[in-house]
């Protein structure tokens, strides 16, 4: 269902210079394939710079420095790598199906993705929750991929994500609630509006309990798209990448891809949820509306939002690539024994704080 | 209906091969896997595919050339095979070897020694997934490889040692750079604690895994660091001291059982933590006093031929107890030259540990058994 | 001995906050890398052939052992060397010449793709003319390309004759006087 007030739209529309009689879903195609040509896939390439550089630096090493100055151009000379290299095995219907099923049901998620006040395609009250609904059919998508690949590490590859998966999901929701908790709605408009740009506004320092709300959805993101360190799925030392063990090519650049961006999208949703959202301070927001500037003040609310979620994203990196990987029992020990006690406490505490503060 | 009961309760063991080339292996070799879940319920291992002939090779070479080949016994560290081939040599045609020589071989061992237990935890952290710390070894032990390219010329397989001696003396400044590199590394061991021994997942990976228990020790004729982290006291230079080694003052570490069991993969981890604070403090004693004097036995001729006769020596290697059988008829070249390498006890005992493990801790098992597979299949 | 449940929760906190404890402490050991403190910190790849790497062959060890070199004028044809090497990789074919005091070397071929390095040809060589040089970039497109050849080239029959001419005066100058 889409969003029933149409500013977002109205706003590009007038300035692009688009008819006002087009349908609404031609808008929204637009909108989506805009996203994820001009959001997603720079943010990629720029964040498998940052990764193989932040990972050069942590280990005394250079990193990437031929493609481009200081190897700038790394991630476009893997692609067009990726892109060359021939297929291993012949022609495979299942695996074929499940990649496409993983892919529509990670991409689905960018109608949901709230980049900014005025990109925000469905905003429901249910509009939180959608990210799930795509998470376990991506998990499903990558079992069934593994389990389709006739191969040992795809079996255990897929089976262990989907463990992972369902293990993960149960804290990541509770978590999620105590959010809702204090903005009194799960609309990305109004839990942005509930924060602020300062960081004393943020969810994440209201109260305690949103600080153990934060550090949950963050690690049980981690376990439910098995990112690493917590992918006990898709480790290399044993299984060779689990369900990645036998892509190759284009196939594995777009396994790939999708995993960088279920990692992104987790980001992004924990970055509006807990830090801030869009959130510029209240002065410049208004100036810019006065003078009419809305794509100037959409850019830079997008601008800021990746700016934070890139800060979030690098932190997980650094801390993945220290410490050493779980292992898939107990990544899902950790979930049931630490994680979901940890959630339920945060979801109490903060709504006995929020009681507290009404009265 | 019985049949599609029958058909979907099932839950039969799965057979997994993993090899001769597989990420979770240190080494080529083949695992017959028997799987039930992720439960290894048997392993068969087969080992081979690095076979090279060595031992027959040497029979075929001058006694001064078999050292070479003694020298590719194990690739990581050298030192050893030589060592243990110039000691059967030595001992049967009864050349003295100059207190100078034999200091010289002890520091080459012990550098050995610690570069070979870096790069024990650079596998370790390969197949934990700890991806840092394999970088800050690995520079490290670039350090050890670099003393061994000054010393000898060679960083790898360094053939140095020969029949009474070595085969040059310590170049000028060896010996400070010996020391600044041991210091540098007691300087980094605080790191690699903080970083990696220590560290919450790393302990909860390792911990309670496979442990070997002092029976299984002396039933498949385990050694060295292996042994002494199930508790039991046996180190070739304690109790057969060679090369002077029984004057010198130092410990044999035992597993203290800090992961829970006594024995398990974090105790095998520790003991070589240990044993390379033990091998620093060798250095040290030994560097404080370099005898002077000649570094080969002069008096050997170059020509000499070794009498006919065998003999039969035995060292501590990196991975444990390195024996050599050498056999002579005179000629001039060894008629049987026979090793007994660690690694392949070691191997025996892998399908005893390895049963109730999931196979995410396969590879952290063999890891942490330090298989040098060149020296079993030779 | 019952434990009571705060005890139990007690132990719990605490091991859940010595994980949180031991991954942070983890972390920000590796941090000073990230900012390059000090000496020992510094990034210590040097690519090659960047020009980044301050490495030379001459900065090696002065011991070093590079690819072999035969000085074939000192070289006197003794074939210790073939002899002694473990990998059978130096191939000598030599004849009288006119000189008495040593031999042609027609071929001396060092086959790289089987040497290990190991030194033992350059120990045993007595006029000293085999040597390791400090050169390592060995590499090559095919396997015949790594035989280094250091020979005077084959000899006719014509030569022979001439130097059987040569070595005979040369014997009788040396017995005239």
């Amino acid at each position: 269902m889409m969003n029933s007030d149409n500013s977002w739209i109205v706003a590009w529309s007038d300035s692009l210079g688009f008819p006002e009689a087009m349908p609404q879903w031609i808008y929204a195609a637009a909108a989506l394939i805009c996203t994820f040509c001009f959001v997603i896939v720079p943010c990629g390439a720029l964040m498998s710079y940052f990764e193989r550089k932040l990972a050069a630096d942590l280990q005394a090493r250079v990193g990437p420095n031929r493609a481009g100055p200081a190897g700038i151009l790394q991630p476009i000379a893997d692609l067009l790598k990726l892109l060359q290299k021939e297929s291993r095995t012949e022609w495979n219907w299942k695996e074929n199906i499940w990649l496409s099923v993983h892919t529509m049901a990670l991409y689905s998620t960018l109608a949901v993705l709230p980049l900014g006040s005025m990109a925000v395609l469905v905003n429901t009250e249910m509009s939180v929750f959608l990210p799930f609904w795509a998470a376990l059919v991506l998990a499903l998508g990558t079992m069934l991929l593994g389990l389709g690949q006739n191969s040992v590490p795809g079996w255990f590859g897929g089976i262990r994500v989907a463990a992972q998966t369902l293990a993960g999901s149960f804290p990541a929701l509770i978590s999620l609630l105590c959010t809702g908790v204090r903005s009194g709605s799960f609309r990305w408009s109004s839990l942005a509006e509930s924060q602020g740009f300062s960081p004393w506004d943020w969810t994440l320092l209201a109260n305690p309990f949103q600080m153990i709300a934060f550090s949950v959805f963050v690690m049980s993101g981690l376990v439910l798209l098995a990112i690493p360190p917590l992918d006990g799925g898709l480790s290399m030392s044993d299984i060779h990448g689990g369900v990645a063990s036998h892509l190759y090519g284009r196939r594995l650049s777009l396994f790939q891809f999708g995993r960088f961006y279920g990692f992104f999208f987790w980001s992004v949703i924990t970055v509006v949820l807990f830090l801030g959202a869009w959130d510029l301070p209240v002065s410049l927001v208004n100036s810019l509306k006065s003078m009419g500037a809305h794509q100037l003040l959409a850019l830079s609310e997008l601008l800021w939002l990746l700016v934070k979620t890139f800060a979030l994203m690098l932190l997980i990196i650094w801390i993945a690539k220290v410490n050493s990987r779980s292992r898939v029992d107990q990544i899902t020990d950790f979930v049931w024994r630490v994680l979901s006690p940890f959630s339920l406490a945060a979801l109490v505490g903060s709504s006995l704080w929020a009681g507290w503060r009404a009265f | 209906m019985n049949l599609i009961k029958k058909e979907i309760l099932t839950t039969d063991l799965t057979t997994w091969t993993i090899g001769p080339y597989h990420g979770s292996l240190p080494a080529p070799m083949r695992l017959r896997l028997s799987l039930d879940g992720e439960i290894i319920t048997d392993c068969d291992v087969e080992t081979g595919f690095l076979h090279r002939g060595l031992e027959k090779a040497c029979e075929f070479q001058s006694w001064r050339a078999a050292v070479a080949y003694a020298d590719h016994l194990d690739p990581e560290c050298a030192v050893f095979g030589e060592l243990v081939l110039c000691l059967a040599v030595e001992q049967l045609a009864e050349i003295e070897v100059p207190a100078r020589a034999k200091c010289i071989r002890v520091i080459l061992s012990e550098l050995s020694r610690i570069s070979s237990h870096l790069s024990y935890m650079v596998r370790m952290a390969r197949a934990v997934g700890s991806e840092t710390i394999i970088h800050y070894l690995l520079r490290d032990r670039e350090r050890i490889l670099d003393l061994f390219e000054l010393l000898t010329g060679a960083r790898f397989s360094i053939n140095f040692l020969r029949f009474g001696g070595v085969q040059a003396d310590v170049t000028d400044g060896f010996i400070e750079r010996v020391l600044e590199v041991c210091e540098l590394i007691r300087i980094r061991m605080k790191e690699y604690n903080d970083l990696f021994t220590f560290n919450f997942g790393f302990v909860k990976r390792t911990s309670r895994v496979a442990p070997i228990s002092k029976d299984l020790v002396s039933f498949c004729g385990v050694t060295g660091p292996n042994a002494r982290a199930s508790g039991v006291s046996f180190d070739v230079r304690k109790k057969f001291p060679y090369s002077g080694y029984d004057r010198l003052d130092f410990e044999t570490p035992l597993g203290q059982g800090e992961g829970g069991v006594l024995g398990d993969v974090h105790d095998r981890f520790l003991i070589r933590l240990r044993e390379i604070t033990q091998s620093m403090e060798i250095l040290k004693q030994l560097l404080d006093v370099v005898p002077s004097g000649e570094y080969v036995n002069r008096k050997l001729a170059k020509d000499s031929v070794v009498p006919p006769g065998e003999a039969y020596s035995r060292i501590e290697s990196s991975r444990g107890l390195l024996g050599c059988h050498v056999v002579s008829d005179g000629g001039p070249s060894p008629s049987r030259v026979q090793f007994r390498s660690p690694t392949l006890a070691n191997l025996l005992a892998i399908p005893q540990i390895v049963r109730g493990i999931r196979i995410e801790d396969l590879p952290v098992v063999l890891a942490s058994l330090d298989l040098g597979i060149a020296e079993a299949d030779r | 001995m019952k434990k009571s449940i705060f005890s139990a929760v007690g132990l719990y906190v605490r091991d859940v906050l010595l994980g949180a404890w031991s991954i942070t402490g983890s972390c920000m050991t590796a941090f000073p890398y990230l900012l390059r403190w000090g000496d020992l910190r510094k990034e210590v790849t040097e690519g090659y052939p960047d020009p980044i790497s301050s490495k030379t062959a001459d900065d090696l060890p002065t011991r070093s052992r590079g690819l072999l070199f035969n000085d074939i004028d000192r070289c006197t044809g003794c074939g210790e060397c073939e002899k002694v090497c473990p990998s059978r990789c130096i191939k000598i074919k030599d004849e009288p010449g006119a000189d008495p005091s040593k031999l042609w070397v027609s071929v001396f071929d060092i086959d790289f793709s089987r040497c290990i390095f190991c030194g033992l040809c350059v120990e045993v060589c007595q006029p000293g003319s085999l040597a390791h040089t400090r050169q390592y970039e060995g590499a090559a497109y095919q396997v015949s390309d790594l035989v280094a050849s250091f020979g005077r080239g084959t000899v006719t029959d014509e030569h022979r004759s001439k130097w059987a001419i040569l070595r005979k005066m040369s014997e009788s100058d040396e017995a005239s006087p």
